[in-house]
C-alpha cells in the first residue's frame, strides 16, 4: 500500500496524463465506430444556446446577402409568371379542373347607341379566345350584348339595344321566363316578352338571365321591372325593364366563355334536325 | 497571488470564447492543398504560470479540451491534443530555462520573459500541438502528408495571430 501511494506521489502526474488520453480516446473511438449522439457535441443545450446567438448576430450580417437571394428568387418567379401567361395557350387544359364559366376581359373600341340597331366592337378577337354567340358582360352589372362575328383581334358584338336581340330573362325568385328585346328608343329601358299573364309579378321585380341559352350563365343581374301591362287578347305580359346599367357609358366589357357551350348547341341541333 | 488567479482565469475564458466565436468561424481552405484553421486556445494553458501545478495544468487542459469538442463536434479529438501540450509543457520550458532560473511568479509572457523566449516556447509546443491535433483527428498516418501541409499552414497563420494579441494585451500576470 506504501508502495502505491509513493508510486502515485512520483508519478502521479504522468498517471493523471495516461488516464486522461485514455478517456480522450475512447471517447473518440467510441464516437467515430457508433456515431450515435453523445453528450458531447453541439447538439446539447448549452453549446446550443451559444451556437444560437451567434448565429443571430451573423444572420443579421448576411441580410443583404439575403436580401439579394430573394430578390432574385423574386425576379425568376415574376419571370416564371410571365412566360407561363404566354404558354397558357399551349399547354393542354383539363377539361374538370376549369370553371365552366370563364370570363375574357375586353375593352370597348367602339360603339353605337343611337342607331335602332347598335353595335359594339371590343379590341380582342379570336386571338384571345372570343368566339361566335358568346355573351358579353359589362364590368358592373348588365350584360351587353353577344358576340355575331370575330377577327383575330376584334370582336364585333350587337348590343341588346339592337331589334334582333333576344335573350332569354327570367325574373328573381318568380317562375316562369320570357325573352328581353329592345323596341323602344330609350337605351335605358327594355321590353320583356312572353311573360305569361298566370304568372304573379310585381314593380321592381328583378330581371335576370335564365341561363337557358349557352350564351350567359344563369343569374346575370338585368334590371329591374318598371311597370308591366297585358296587352287585350294578348296571354303574356309587356314589361318594360330599367336596365341597372347604362349601355353608353361603358368601358370594358367581360367575354362569357362557356366551356360546354358548344356541346350543348350541337346536341340541341342534333334534335331540332331529327 | 489572487490577482494571478483572477488575471489567469479571466484570459482562460476570454481564449475559449475568443476561439468558438471567432477563430471557429475562419477555416478556409488554401486552394485544396491544406485546410488553415486557427487554433489558438493551447494559449490558455501555455500562458498559465510557469509554476502551475502539473495535475491543475492537465485537467484544465482536459476539461477545455472537452468544452470544444462541443462546439467542434468532434469529442475528444481537441481535449486529447490539449492534454498533450499540457503534458509537454513543463518539458520543453525546463527545456528553455535561462541560465538565473525562473522567478516563482513567472508567466510565460513577452512582457516576463524575452520575446526569444516566448518565440521559441510558443513554436514548439504550438507546433506540437497543431500536429498531434490534425494526427488525431485523421487517426490514421496514411494522410501523413496532408497532415503535415494541414499543420505547417495552420501553425503559421495561428502563430502570427498569438504574437500580434501578445502585443495587444501585454497584462502583467
Amino acid at each position: 500500500m506504501n508502495n502505491v501511494i509513493q508510486l502515485f506521489l512520483k508519478f502521479g502526474v504522468h498517471i493523471l496524463f495516461v488516464v486522461l488520453e485514455v478517456i480522450c480516446f475512447n471517447i473518440i473511438i467510441n464516437y467515430n465506430s457508433s456515431q450515435r449522439s453523445v453528450f458531447i457535441n453541439s447538439a446539447n443545450v448549452y453549446a446550443g444556446k451559444i451556437a444560437e446567438q451567434r448565429a443571430k448576430i451573423t444572420d443579421f450580417a448576411s441580410l443583404k446577402s439575403q436580401n439579394d437571394s430573394l430578390m432574385h428568387e423574386n425576379a425568376n418567379l415574376i419571370e416564371n409568371m410571365i412566360s407561363m401567361e404566354y404558354a397558357e395557350d399551349f399547354i393542354p387544359k383539363s377539361d374538370s379542373t376549369y370553371n365552366q364559366y370563364k370570363l375574357i376581359p375586353a375593352t370597348i373600341c367602339n360603339s353605337t347607341i343611337n342607331l335602332h340597331n347598335n353595335h359594339i366592337t371590343l379590341c380582342k378577337g379570336s386571338r384571345e379566345g372570343i368566339r361566335k354567340d358568346m355573351g358579353v358582360v359589362s364590368s358592373h352589372q348588365g350584360i351587353l350584348g353577344v358576340v355575331r362575328n370575330v377577327s383575330p383581334d376584334f370582336a364585333h358584338v350587337i348590343s341588346i339595344l339592337n331589334s334582333q336581340s333576344k335573350i332569354s330573362c327570367s325574373l328573381k325568385s318568380r317562375f316562369g321566363h320570357g325573352t328581353l328585346v329592345w323596341n323602344n328608343n330609350d337605351p335605358l329601358r327594355m321590353n320583356l316578352e312572353s311573360i305569361p299573364k298566370h304568372e304573379k309579378i310585381a314593380y321592381g321585380d328583378t330581371v335576370i338571365t335564365s341561363g337557358y341559352s349557352t350564351m350567359f350563365p344563369k343569374g346575370i343581374l338585368v334590371g329591374k321591372v318598371e311597370s308591366y301591362t297585358i296587352k287585350p287578347g294578348s296571354n303574356s305580359y309587356d314589361i318594360i325593364v330599367k336596365l341597372f346599367n347604362d349601355p353608353i357609358n361603358v368601358k370594358y366589357a367581360y367575354v362569357i366563355q362557356n366551356r360546354y357551350g358548344d356541346q350543348q348547341n350541337k346536341l340541341e341541333k342534333e334534335v331540332v334536325d331529327e | 497571488m489572487n490577482r494571478v488567479v483572477q488575471t489567469n482565469l479571466i484570459r482562460f475564458i476570454l481564449i475559449f470564447l475568443a476561439q468558438i466565436w471567432i477563430f471557429k468561424q475562419i477555416t478556409f481552405s488554401l486552394g485544396g492543398v491544406a485546410n488553415i484553421h486557427f487554433l489558438i486556445y493551447p494559449m490558455a494553458i501555455l500562458l498559465l504560470p510557469i509554476k502551475t501545478s502539473k495535475t491543475i495544468l492537465l485537467i484544465l487542459a482536459f476539461v477545455l479540451g472537452m468544452t470544444l469538442d462541443m462546439f467542434y463536434d468532434s469529442p475528444g479529438v481537441h481535449a486529447a491534443a490539449l492534454v498533450f501540450t499540457a503534458y509537454i509543457r513543463n518539458i520543453v520550458i525546463a527545456l528553455l530555462e535561462p541560465f538565473a532560473g525562473y522567478n516563482i511568479d513567472d508567466v510565460p509572457t513577452i512582457k516576463q520573459l524575452s520575446l526569444g523566449w516566448f518565440v521559441s516556447y510558443v513554436s514548439i509546443t504550438l507546433f506540437i500541438h497543431i500536429f498531434v491535433y490534425f494526427s488525431i483527428e485523421a487517426f490514421s498516418f496514411v494522410f501523413f502528408f496532408e497532415i503535415f501541409l494541414n499543420t505547417i499552414f495552420s501553425f503559421i497563420v495561428t502563430f502570427i495571430v498569438i504574437i500580434i494579441l501578445q502585443f495587444i494585451f501585454r497584462t502583467k500576470y
